[in-house]
Parts: C-alpha cells; sequence; structure tokens
C-alpha cells in the first residue's frame, strides 16, 4: 500500500465516519427516553435570543448531541469494554461486575446522610408514635456489596458501623438483623434488589422480631418476561438475564392492594409491569408513596406500618398471612407532614425497613 | 467549544471543513474567520466582543507602528497598544486577585468584580502583542487585511489553549497556503492521536486526581498516585490539545509550531522548559527576557531578569498565589542549575531524570493547589508528614483500577511509541502491515473516543434504585 493511498483512506475514512454520523444524528427520529438509564433523553433545545446569548442553548444542545446520539448505547457498551478489558478499571461508572454478578460501589460511608435519613425517621416517630402504644423496629438491608466488595478488592463502607449509627440515631427502635440471613445470591444478578423467593426466612425473621409468626407455604410462580435489572443496563455490558419469580398462596389471592395515589385497588403482582423498563416493579406496581395491604382472612386484627424504600415491596406481601392490614409508606414519594392526613397511628407495629443503599444516599427522603 | 466534544467532532468540525474546502482560495481566510468567531462564540457568546475589540485595536496599531516606523511615534503606538492589552488581560484575570489582596492588606472589603474569565484571552492577547511588538520590530510587515489579522489571532485551532502562534511564523502562509491530501491525512492522524491523548489517558486520570481530591481516607500512597496521576493528566491535557490544535492547522494549510518535546525525559529543570509548553516559553524568551537584557548583563540583573520573567510565567497561568510560588519555584531552580548543577547533572544518567521528574511532580503539586497552604499540606503528605496511613484499602484499590492507564501514560510521555512506529513504518517486513492498519487503528481511536465522550452523558436517574 503506498503512502498516497494509506493517506487517501485516512482521509476518506475520517469524512464517512464524521459526516455519516452527522447526517445520521440528523435524520434519525428523537428518542425519548433512555431505557438502560431510565430517564429522560434531552430534545433539541429551544433558540431564541436569550437562550443563545445566556449560553444555555449551547449548553442544552450538547446535552442533545450526547443523548441523541446514533447507536448511543452501543457506544456505552464500546467505552465499558474498553475500560473493562483494555485498560483494566476495576469499575465503569461505578458499576462492577463479579461472579456474574453486577453491583454499583456503595463507598464510602456517608454519616451525613445516615443522620439526615434518622431525623427523617425521629421526626415521624415524635410527630404520630411518641405519646402511642405503638413498637418501633427497624431493619437495615445490607446491599450486594456487603457480601461482594471487601472481598473482591473493591472499597466497602463499614457495615457494622453504619448498623451501629443507625441504631444509635434510631434509639426509639428496637433493631432487628437481619445480614446473617441473607447471602449473594439473594439478590438478582442484574439489579440492586433481593429476590422474593429467597427471602421468606427474612419475612419470617423479621416477623418473629415483631411477635408474628409466619409459616405460609408458597407457589413460586416464574414471570414470562427475561428480567433485566437496573445494572444490566448501567454496565452496559451484554450480561445474562436473570428470571424473574413471585411468590403466591390463598393468602395472597384474598388480599386486597389499595392505593392512595389513585384510589384504586391494584394488585400485588402487576404482571404486565414485567413487560416496561423496571419488572420489579411488578411487586406492588413500584414506586407508590402510599399503600395498604388488607388481609381478610386474617386470623388477627393486628396492623403493620412499614416504612420502607423498593425492598419492602417484595418483602411486604410476605407479612400479609401475620396481620390483617399493612400500610406502606415511601417517604420519598409522600412528605412525612401529610401522614397524619391518611393513616391513624394508634396501636399498629411499626417497622422501619431500609436499605443501605438509600440510606446512604438519603437526599429522596422527604 | 471544546474540541473534544460532540458537537465539535460531528456537527462543527464536518460543516467547516467542507465549507472550507468549497469556497475559492481568496474566501478561505474568511471561512476561517467566521467559523473562529462562531466556534468562540458558542461557549463564549458575550466575550466575543473583547475579542473583537482586541483584534481591531491590535490591527489598528499594527498599521499606525509600521506608517510612523523609526519615529517616536511608533514606540507610543506600540506602547498604547501593549498598555491596552495588557489592561484588558488584567482587568478579566487579574482584577479580583488585586482586589482580594488589598483587601486583606488593608482590611478594607472593596467589592470583587467577579468577572468571569473570557476563554482563551490569555492566548489571544499573547499573539497580539508578539504581532505589534514584531512590526514595531520591523521583523513583519502589518497585516493590512483586518480579515486576515482576526483570522490569525481568531482561529480556532489554536484559540483557546494554543499553542502561541507567532504571526511571523504563518504571515505567509495567511496569505498563500497549500492544500493537500497528505496535508489533511497528516492533519487527521496528529489530531486523533492528541484526541484520544486527551480523552482516553488525561480525561482518565483527571477522574483519579477527582476521586483522591474526594477522598477522606488518604493515605502517603494515594498522595504520591495523585502526584503521578495529575503530573501525567496535566501534560496529556495540554500536549493532547496541543497535538489537535497542530492537526488541525494542517488540515487548513498551516504549520503551528511544536508547543510539546517529550518534557518529562529531560535531565534537567532547564532542558524540561525547553520540551513544555514551548511557544509560551519561547515567547517570554523573546518578548520579555531578551528586552530585559536576558543573560548579557550583570550577574544580580541576570538574576532579577529570570525572577521577572518566571513570576510572570507562574501569574499568566493564573491570578493566585500558588502559580506565582510555582514561577519562583522553577526561577529559583534554573538560577541554581545555571550556576552550579547543569554539568552535574549531565553526568547523572538516572539521577538527573528522577530529580527533574520529583521536582516537576512537586511543582504541579503546587500548580494544582487551590492555595500555598494546600500545596503546602498535599506535599508534607507525600512525605509522610501528616500523621496519615501509608497505605489504605481504597488507595490499593485505585492504583490496581487505574494501573494500566499509568503505565500506557508513563511509557506514551516518552518517545518510545513513535521510535518504535516509525521502526515498524520503515521495515521492509513490517511497512506495508503498518500502512494498512494505520487507518485502521486511528477510526478505532476515534470510535473509542466517541464512545467515551458519549458515555459522558450517562447519567442514570437519581431514583434509580426506585
Amino acid at each position: 500500500m503506498s503512502i498516497k493511498f494509506k493517506n487517501i483512506s485516512l482521509v476518506a475514512m475520517t469524512a464517512v465516519f464524521l459526516c455519516g454520523f452527522l447526517l445520521w444524528a440528523i435524520l434519525k427520529p428523537t428518542d425519548p427516553e433512555s431505557v438502560s438509564e431510565r430517564r429522560p433523553l434531552a430534545t433539541f433545545p429551544d433558540v431564541n435570543g436569550e437562550s443563545v446569548l445566556s449560553g444555555s442553548f449551547m449548553t442544552d444542545f450538547e446535552k442533545y448531541t450526547l443523548d441523541q446520539f446514533p447507536l448511543r448505547d452501543q457506544f456505552r457498551t464500546v467505552k465499558a469494554v474498553t475500560a473493562f478489558y483494555i485498560l483494566g478499571q476495576k469499575d465503569n461508572n461505578d458499576i462492577y461486575i463479579k461472579d456474574g454478578f453486577a453491583s454499583k460501589l456503595e463507598y464510602p460511608l456517608n454519616s451525613d446522610s445516615i443522620e439526615y435519613a434518622a431525623s427523617r425517621f425521629r421526626f415521624i416517630y415524635n410527630q404520630y408514635m411518641a405519646d402511642k402504644d405503638m413498637r418501633i423496629y427497624l431493619s437495615i438491608i445490607p446491599d450486594k456489596n456487603y457480601f461482594m466488595a471487601e472481598k473482591n478488592g473493591y472499597p466497602s463502607i463499614d457495615y457494622e458501623k453504619f448498623i451501629s449509627d443507625m441504631r444509635g440515631h434510631m434509639n426509639f427502635a428496637e433493631y432487628i438483623g437481619i445480614t446473617q440471613l441473607l447471602e449473594l445470591s439473594d439478590y438478582y444478578c442484574t439489579d440492586t434488589h433481593w429476590r422474593q423467593e429467597k427471602i421468606t426466612d427474612v419475612a419470617q425473621h423479621l416477623a418473629a422480631g415483631m411477635g408474628v409468626s409466619l409459616s405460609a407455604k408458597y407457589i413460586v410462580n416464574q414471570a414470562d418476561t427475561p428480567f433485566y435489572g437496573v445494572y444490566y443496563g448501567q454496565s452496559a455490558l451484554p450480561l445474562p438475564h436473570d428470571d424473574l419469580y413471585y411468590l403466591d398462596n390463598e393468602v395472597l389471592k384474598d388480599c386486597k392492594v389499595y392505593d392512595f395515589e389513585t384510589s384504586a385497588y391494584i394488585p400485588i403482582y402487576d404482571l404486565d409491569k414485567t413487560k416496561g423498563n423496571d419488572p420489579y416493579e411488578m411487586f406492588l406496581s413500584g414506586s407508590k408513596s402510599l399503600l395498604t395491604i388488607e388481609n381478610p382472612n386474617a386470623s388477627t386484627d393486628k396492623e403493620l406500618i412499614v416504612f420502607r424504600d423498593s425492598f419492602g415491596s417484595s418483602i411486604a406481601p410476605l407479612f400479609a398471612e401475620g396481620y390483617a392490614k399493612i400500610t406502606l409508606v415511601d417517604i420519598r414519594y409522600i412528605s412525612p407532614n401529610m401522614l397524619g392526613r391518611f393513616i391513624e397511628f394508634t396501636n399498629q407495629d411499626v417497622l422501619f425497613l431500609y436499605s443501605t443503599s438509600v440510606l446512604n444516599n438519603s437526599i429522596t427522603i422527604k | 467549544m471544546l474540541f473534544s466534544s460532540i458537537p465539535f467532532l460531528f456537527y462543527f468540525i464536518p460543516c467547516v471543513v467542507i465549507l472550507y474546502f468549497a469556497v475559492p482560495k481568496c474566501l478561505k481566510n474568511s471561512v476561517l474567520l467566521l467559523s473562529s468567531l462562531f466556534f468562540y462564540g458558542w461557549g463564549e457568546p458575550r466575550y466575543l466582543v473583547f475579542m473583537l475589540i482586541s483584534i481591531t485595536q491590535g490591527y489598528i496599531f499594527g498599521i499606525l507602528i509600521e506608517k510612523h516606523l523609526g519615529k517616536r511615534r511608533s514606540k507610543a503606538f506600540l506602547a498604547a497598544s501593549v498598555l491596552f492589552s495588557l489592561l484588558l488581560l488584567g482587568y478579566c484575570k487579574y482584577a479580583d486577585f488585586f482586589i482580594d489582596n488589598f483587601n486583606t492588606l488593608t482590611g478594607m472589603s472593596v467589592p470583587l468584580l467577579k468577572i468571569a474569565l473570557p476563554i482563551g484571552i490569555s492566548f489571544y492577547t499573547f499573539q497580539i502583542l508578539s504581532y505589534t511588538v514584531d512590526v514595531y520590530r520591523g521583523d513583519v510587515p502589518a497585516q493590512k487585511n483586518y480579515i486576515n489579522l482576526a483570522a490569525y489571532i481568531a482561529m480556532f485551532p489554536q484559540l483557546i489553549a494554543g499553542p502561541i502562534v507567532r504571526y511571523s511564523d504563518i504571515a505567509k502562509q495567511l496569505e498563500n497556503r497549500t492544500h493537500t491530501v497528505s496535508g489533511v491525512a497528516l492533519g487527521i492522524r496528529r489530531f486523533i492521536i492528541g484526541l484520544s491523548k486527551k480523552i482516553l489517558i488525561a480525561n482518565i486520570l483527571g477522574e483519579l486526581v477527582s476521586v483522591f481530591k474526594a477522598s477522606d481516607e488518604k493515605s502517603v500512597l494515594y498522595f504520591w498516585l495523585y502526584a503521578i496521576a495529575y503530573m501525567l493528566h496535566i501534560y496529556f491535557d495540554f500536549s493532547g490539545y496541543s497535538d489537535m490544535a497542530i492537526g488541525l492547522g494542517h488540515v487548513f494549510g498551516f504549520r503551528f509550531m511544536e508547543n510539546f518535546d517529550y518534557p518529562y525525559i529531560s535531565g534537567s529543570i532547564t532542558e524540561f522548559w525547553r520540551r513544555w509548553h514551548i511557544s509560551l516559553g519561547s515567547w517570554f524568551r523573546d518578548y520579555l527576557y531578551i528586552p530585559l537584557g536576558g543573560n548579557r548583563v550583570s550577574k544580580l540583573r541576570w538574576f532579577f531578569n529570570i525572577f521577572v520573567v518566571w513570576m510572570a510565567t507562574g501569574f499568566w497561568h493564573g491570578a493566585a498565589w500558588n502559580f506565582v510560588l510555582w514561577g519562583v519555584m522553577f526561577a529559583v531552580l534554573l538560577i541554581i542549575e545555571k550556576l552550579w548543577l547543569l554539568k552535574p547533572l549531565k553526568k547523572l544518567m538516572i539521577l538527573n531524570h528522577i530529580y527533574v521528574l520529583l521536582l516537576v511532580m512537586i511543582s504541579f503539586v503546587i500548580f494544582d493547589a487551590a492555595s500555598i497552604t494546600g500545596a503546602l499540606s498535599y506535599i508534607t503528605a507525600m512525605f509522610g508528614g501528616q500523621n496519615i496511613p501509608i497505605v489504605t484499602f481504597e488507595s490499593v484499590y485505585y492504583l490496581r483500577s487505574y494501573l494500566i492507564i499509568l503505565i500506557v501514560a508513563i511509557i506514551g510521555a516518552t518517545p518510545l511509541p513513535k521510535k518504535l512506529a516509525a521502526a515498524v513504518e520503515k521495515s521492509k517486513h513490517t511497512g506495508l502491515a503498518y500502512n494498512v492498519a494505520e487507518p485502521i487503528v486511528l477510526m478505532l481511536l476515534l470510535t473509542v473516543c466517541t464512545a467515551f465522550l458519549i458515555d459522558g452523558s450517562f447519567n442514570p436517574f437519581l431514583y434509580f434504585r426506585f
């Protein structure tokens, strides 16, 4: 190959690459959202004198070009492969993969965040429970890093200190430890959450801690759709999918779930959600601020209030056997100030059930 | 607009290059000027005014200086132009620094002006200064065509991060230059290499620097990791940008001066400054050091000249005392070398490199620090003076995670890859394979750079834990 031909080839290839993607970017329809990142994508910004002079048009245009670039997810895969396998980086955008499990670095321990979360929980306690005959419990769900970070050389938070700090801040609650019952295989490979079919022992242990005995047997059902969890999209690597299972029995079949947001009854397991962006939303329909699970066949009139994050969606139905009514509150979506309007705090059991990931990033808690 | 951005690579450059090669020769400088103004205005629409005023004063004073060449008026016009340029630079870049120090000294509270520094003002101001001084010296004729002069000063390839191109170096090219496929190919090659240096090495090492700064679990190892990473980051960032600028220059038919020549292989600080940011070093030499008398003066005056030049060099980099300290540090080192060390250093084949790398690394810790106190704190921590552990779990993790990048960067900072590529290219056995592989490898690099840029927009929904 002559130097001249090499030069012509390089110029031609560069021109095709740059101009080809330019044309493709211009001609391709706008994508409304990124499935892998679960967020809306930037659209072409408004052009006017003010936006141009302030520079906001330029900033927004750059976001638009990045978000709407052709083959965006494939380019993200190229980046992930380069970072992991060529440059030898241990994580890509804080996501790492070990033994088939993907996880996000949860580090360092954010004391301010823990303190903030605890302060909001204490506010709820002082506001609604302090002068009532209520039994308050706290349990903390370790994220996957608890099982896989340190032993694989990844930095991780000091979980003992984390739990100890949280217990110290919440001395009004009795702590029920569950870490000893969990192992890595209790979590999805591609998602942050735990698997419902693997946590019946955790549900029994928590219930026992609250003085309730659970012994129900469940039928394990498999959802039809393969489950690509949140880390699948974030890692941008071709990981194998998880299978999504859910537990059912006669008790759950008769339970009724009331959604205060829509003022309507919803199913415990919404199988349509398995076809959506986040199949884990099939459990109690995902992010809901306030729900109740009513068990008409309960042999008790005991009630439970669970302050929870998304991990609570899959475990809460497993408590149904032992309670007449379970109220699920997610104070990331409803202000604690408003709870008195919807919940009558009397003599219920109260469980604060949160994952370390949310407590360590508690900015989302209201 | 940054070179390492999607809008530049996939929107601006294809459009500008197509337009540039589509118009007749007489309009090429106009296309360059308009595209440069668009490029500058994209990031800083309000500061276009500053740049256009600067260009216009340089243009007018250049003609006036030439018209009265040899007369006192010529000097007065030069002084006026220099004063104008420096006052504008001083107002935009240094006003708050002086007000802040004035307030500290007097206890007064004169409000800060809080002026956002116009991008590239330090570079284009120095280009205008070199132009008017060169006209005054009679080295070049004044440029009568406003578009040509404006195209030179505002030329987007070197506008925001250099190299500082002298007017005298490209005056002829502005009027008459040739465009060839080999020139364009050379430019593309250089640009992609620069882009890769910036995105695949400098940016990644920059992440390590950011992670270090955000960490609460620092260790001696971590401080060293930071110092080495920052030293390599700044080299690959800056030299990558210079490569891209030089490459773009080639595409448009210009030959810009080299700005870096493997500075980290230097055997002395004197040699380091012959290899680092060459266009700035030679600018200060020609327009400040030599006019001050250079070394053809008394020893005391010589030292004074060195101090002035290096304080100015430090101050040019930023309006803060750590930059001044950084410049003074080099002044002291250069004086020591000139007096005693240069000859012994030549005999110390390995130790001289360690000496240079160590001091340059420390200098960049000072350069990167938020304050002099911060710099001293970092330096003492590097040598175990901060009562911190030698190693932490976190520092070992990041060392492992960035080890390959660090090794690649260290090797890439030497002429070894270039020599190896040249040897392979020239070899009878491998020359053909090299010529076939080169465009493919460059395209792969461009693809990977694009992938890294796109992934920069990775922004998972905050509520992904839902």
